[in-house]
């Protein structure tokens, strides 16, 4: 699947190339960091550190490279190439993070249909509003939208049917969601192994998570199918003119836990949640986000059920004061479980500032603070302290590039 | 109140949607020899002056009369459109180029024109002919966020309120239906209509106030790469 996958990502280059003259919108950015960090390491190194830069990145960091483009197929037909570098000390080179095509015929009677086929985020995030499904309030995302963006994706299709009333004199939109998808087996062993993280890093699909042979996470890949069956999810949408969106989503990835690969052994993860949020935007550049999530993932070895809850709530509060943006933000999050050592419990809280200023079209500087305090079942066991809080100061330089960059 | 938002619009094209509409008004009013003039205000709720609403006047007696109809330019400027909203005599064209250096797809499948502008940068296709009065919401297939209107009307004079909330024309003495119209006016159309005759004096004055305050104006300054 994974060769498919990026042949289907380089045929995607190749159209984009061909059709250049064809209304090809493209985008490349360098976004650099200077960071500060006296967490403990993280996930990709072994570590149970909750933010993307341990003690040891402390210094002149990479945060991502990347290139992005758009190429219309015919008139109601779209693909869409996401690739980035996140510089894990050359542990994952060029990665497609979204890969898809998108049909999108024009709105008929109010009603409009669209269907994405391919390698993409289901509908969850209300913060990560911008290209590359970056957040435009933070560098690093909320507990709950840095899980996503570790380990799970929509690899199959999404239809979504919105009624415009927003174009035929009413005040409201609204929409229902469907998606079908596959490879997501594995969604899970991040949230039950490390617990929740405030990061900004996400993994390219099929990538891995962690180095083989280290544990806890032992280069797990998050984008495996092992059971063949699919998972599914639906979720409905509403929005008051500009001003306000409503979110809820229900997510199964249907795994069977006791389903194992034949090739490696490894389980699936039966992954279930539900999430719901809520975005406020008022005038003066005000925006307020509050979001929950709460599910479960299983698995299944030979007469063991090992399960573990998860939640996690957030609040973001946010003002654009000319070219600047000042942002705020409290996660809270927990991992329970009936595993044997309580293995993977975690219970935490965390709190985001961060401040940016877009000097102009391509030139972004953001500086953030992230302060994480959290209790770790496993942390103790690697000999770190079960409570502990952790600190990453980061300022970042983005240079982009692009066809709508101006 | 402020003006619809997202009028950040390139000069040429303001300039030629809003100086073509007092002129046809202006054309339509110049034909009666007796003439007073009609002041249409509009307020919200709490008395402030309610700009931008559009205000068409029509005859309820005499001969039928028409507005010229115009060539009006509706540009597409930073992923809006610019005007956002533009009325215009029935018989009408109406241009619209994108000035963006992204594409655009422009829809609209109001029941008064339905039609649709293939993917387009520049300024590959003819105007678009109006015909049939009534309210065209456009809007663009790829970006959510990109809304206008334009009101086609059979009405011989038509405007908007300015600043002031006040619109203006000559018109010959004679009984007169008075329209109001704006997208966020949340009131029901024939809470909207005023009868009024204009008599003997060179001076008729109509105030509306309204009973619910308009919806909010759309949020400015939102940065382009968002999605909607």
């Amino acid at each position: 699947m994974e060769r498919r996958l990026y042949r289907f990502a380089s045929l995607l280059i190749l159209l984009a190339a061909a059709g250049a003259s064809r209304a090809t919108d493209w985008e490349v950015s360098l976004d650099t960091r200077l960071v500060t960090s006296d967490a403990y390491p993280s996930f990709m190194d072994g570590g149970l550190g909750t933010v993307r830069f341990g003690s040891d990145d402390s210094g002149l960091r990479l945060g991502r490279a990347r290139f992005a483009v758009t190429q219309p197929l015919g008139e109601v037909f779209s693909a869409h190439l996401d690739a980035s570098v996140f510089d894990d000390k050359d542990r994952s080179a060029l990665g497609v993070t979204e890969a898809y095509l998108l049909f999108r015929p024009y709105p008929r009677g109010g009603y409009r249909f669209r269907l994405k086929a391919g390698g993409f985020y289901p509908p969850v995030s209300l913060e990560n509003r911008s290209s590359g499904w970056e957040s435009p309030y933070t560098l690093s995302y909320s507990a709950i939208n840095s899980w996503l963006a570790v380990e799970v994706r929509t690899l199959g299709v999404e239809g979504t049917l919105d009624w415009l009333g927003t174009r035929t004199g009413h005040a409201f939109d609204l929409g229902v969601t469907g998606g079908v998808f596959g490879w997501n087996d594995r969604a899970g062993v991040m949230v039950a192994s490390n617990g929740f993280v405030v990061t900004d890093r996400q993994t390219p699909l099929f990538g891995r998570l962690g180095q083989p042979g280290v544990r806890p996470l032992n280069g797990a890949e998050p984008f495996m199918e092992i059971d063949h069956r699919a998972g599914v999810y639906g979720g409905l949408e509403a929005r008051y003119l500009d001003r306000a969106v409503l979110r809820v989503l229900r997510y199964d990835n249907r795994a069977d836990p006791t389903a194992a690969d034949s090739v490696s052994h490894v389980l699936a993860w039966e992954t279930r949640f539900t999430s719901a949020g809520l975005r406020v935007e008022a005038d003066h550049g005000w925006t307020a986000i509050v979001q929950w999530l709460g599910g479960d993932t299983t698995i299944a070895p030979p007469s063991l059920t090992l399960n573990w809850p998860f939640q996690s709530t957030f609040a973001l509060l946010s003002k654009r004061i000319g070219r600047s943006t000042l942002s705020a933000r409290y996660d809270r999050f927990a991992v329970q479980t009936n595993a044997p050592e309580v293995y993977g419990a975690q219970d935490g809280h965390a709190w985001t500032a961060a401040y940016i200023f877009d000097a102009n079209a391509h030139w972004r500087f953001t500086l953030e603070w992230v302060r994480v305090t959290s209790s770790s079942e496993n942390r103790e066991e690697q000999g770190g302290p079960p409570l502990a809080s952790e600190t990453q100061w980061q300022l970042a330089i983005r240079y982009a590039l692009g066809s709508a960059i101006r | 109140m402020r003006p619809p938002a997202r009028v950040s619009c390139s000069r040429s094209a303001t300039l030629v949607g809003r100086a073509l509409l007092p002129l046809s008004a202006l054309l339509a009013a110049a034909l009666p020899a007796v003439a007073a003039t009609l002041v249409v205000r509009v307020q919200t709720p709490d008395g402030h002056a309610l700009p931008g609403a559009v205000v068409t006047v029509h005859p309820l007696e005499g001969p039928p009369r028409h507005a010229t109809p115009v060539r009006a330019v509706m540009d597409q400027v930073n992923r809006s459109f610019a005007p956002d909203l533009l009325v215009i005599p029935a018989g009408s064209t109406v241009e619209f180029p994108n000035s963006d250096s992204v594409s655009h797809q422009i829809y609209s499948f109001s029941p008064a024109k339905r039609f649709q502008l293939p993917l387009y940068r520049g300024k590959p296709y003819p105007p678009v002919h109006f015909e049939q009065p009534g309210v065209v919401t456009l809007g663009c297939n790829i970006h959510d966020e990109m809304l206008a209107y334009l009101l086609v009307t059979d009405a011989p004079w038509y405007g908007r309120t300015g600043d002031g909330g006040s619109w203006s024309a000559e018109v010959p003495h004679g009984h007169y239906r008075v329209e109001l119209w704006h997208p966020r006016l949340r009131e029901d159309e024939s809470d909207l209509r005023r009868e009024l005759t204009v008599g003997d004096a060179d001076r008729a004055e109509l105030t509306v106030r309204l009973s619910r305050s308009p919806q909010p104006a759309p949020l400015t300054g939102r940065p382009h790469s968002w999605d909607y």
